[in-house]
């Protein structure tokens, strides 16, 4: 790789770090404007619509959407006839350090020994920079590209995430009813919904919460299955609304990916009841360079 | 309704569960790290020392750094057990998200004090963020107690008079 090509990978991933901070996608704007529609409690409604605005603001000044930037979860996709070097994967890293500092990211990395990153007595890392990104998550994509999804992960979400065995007496709906009631406890908890439910559904707990992540990068909010839909209606029966403020919307939509199962009794689920925000992401194709 | 700080008791007096409000003035700003230590000064009756007037102001439940503000949980355990001894210390407003328990909520009630909800619009609060600085506490980086002047802040009254939003 020559010095151009992985400063121009840098340049990429440091844009699309602040794509993924600042701004909506399209899908996410028509459903939160299908929200207000037919929003009729008024507080929900006043709601969904400053989230909407703020959303155009941030997109507008390329500013953080949320003052809590988020860690940076990476999946890199790799396709036909391409290759991936450590030195691709340097470009990739000092392009999140890049795009951390250009959003700018909140200054939260921890330092300090493992104990002192345990209790958080080793101070705060004042360079944005300092948020180191999670471990990439590598899968194989059809196309001949090699594709970044950049997400930002909040604290929130994670607060009242759960990753754990359900035990599914053969039988899918009762891994849905388990499903729907972790979302309900973990929404109502929340405080800034309306969320979208990002769950996967694995064989260990690295595989669920890997499903999880990916069920983000790949989800919709104008195509959702049956399963999905389910989820998002029995969620929403709950009337915890946006911001815990009762209403029709605590669950604009849910994004689920089921992997490869064991013959057993047990199937592992992670649900993530992501933020009004989330997923914040945005994709790269770092083939051309 | 426009607030403007410090909130006197009429103003708390007249506001009630579900009041759509902005907020305009000086306002301080904390969350886990900064708030039980200014727990633990009022308890040892050495408030005065921070220079700060507790009396008719808001807390606004949040870090301040370059990525703007927005409110964190405010039912995190650190924040909430502040949230009876600062209502108690003269505190009237306080800012976040999330619902409280019982037990908080009738403590805003006995010390005729107020929580309210604000939505998580970092871009928009950014724009009505007119000063901001460190108050107290600065080794704890974005956690210190700020000091900010804001203009217009959005939020709902979550909390009045025993009385929940979340109920």
């Amino acid at each position: 790789m020559t010095e151009i090509e992985y400063n121009r990978i840098v340049s990429l991933v440091s844009d699309t770090l602040v794509e993924a901070g600042s701004t909506f996608r399209e899908d996410k704007k028509e459903a939160y404007r299908q929200a207000i529609k037919k929003e009729d409690n008024d507080n929900a409604r006043w709601v969904l619509e400053t989230i909407l605005e703020n959303a155009q603001a941030a997109e507008k000044n390329k500013s953080p959407l949320c003052d809590d930037t988020g860690i940076p979860h990476l999946v890199l996709e790799v396709g036909d006839n391409v290759s991936v070097s450590g030195r691709m994967l340097d470009a990739i890293n000092e392009g999140v350090r890049q795009g951390l500092r250009k959003l700018p990211g909140r200054p939260m990395g921890i330092m300090g020994d493992d104990s002192q990153r345990l209790d958080q007595s080793g101070g705060l890392d004042p360079d944005s920079a300092g948020v180191a990104p999670a471990p990439v998550l590598l899968r194989r994509c059809s196309e001949d590209s090699i594709r970044l999804h950049v997400l930002m992960f909040g604290g929130g979400p994670a607060i009242r995430a759960k990753t754990y065995r359900v035990f599914h007496k053969h039988d899918t709906q009762t891994v849905l009813d388990e499903i729907v009631k972790w979302a309900v406890e973990g929404v109502s908890q929340l405080g800034c919904s309306p969320c979208t439910l990002a769950v996967g559904i694995g064989r260990s707990h690295f595989e669920a919460a890997s499903m999880m992540l990916q069920a983000q990068a790949d989800g919709r909010y104008d195509v959702q299955s049956e399963m999905e839909k389910q989820i998002t209606d029995r969620v929403n029966a709950a009337d915890i609304g946006p911001l815990g403020l009762h209403g029709k919307t605590s669950v604009l939509a849910t994004f689920m990916k089921v992997g490869s199962q064991r013959a057993s009794g047990v199937r592992i689920v992670c649900v993530r009841p992501t933020c009004c925000f989330e997923p914040r992401i945005a994709v790269v194709d770092l083939k051309e360079v | 309704m426009d607030i403007t700080t410090p909130i006197s008791d009429e103003a708390v007096s007249s506001l009630n569960v579900g009041d759509t409000i902005t907020i305009t003035g000086y306002i301080l700003c904390g969350r886990d790290a900064v708030l039980p230590k200014i727990v633990k000064l009022i308890e040892e009756d050495r408030v005065d020392e921070l220079g700060i007037e507790l009396k008719g102001n808001v807390i606004f439940h949040t870090a301040v750094s370059p990525a703007g503000v927005g409110p964190t949980s405010s039912n995190k355990l650190e924040i909430e057990s502040s949230i009876e001894p600062l209502s108690k210390a003269g505190v009237k407003l306080h800012l976040g998200k999330g619902r409280l328990s019982e037990k908080t909520i009738a403590a805003l009630d006995k010390y005729n004090s107020l929580y309210a909800v604000i939505p998580p619009v970092t871009a928009l609060l950014e724009d009505k963020t007119i000063e901001r600085r460190v108050a107290a506490f600065p080794e704890l980086g974005m956690e210190a107690l700020h000091i900010l002047k804001v203009d217009k802040y959005p939020a709902i009254i979550a909390a009045a008079h025993g009385r929940s939003i979340y109920d």
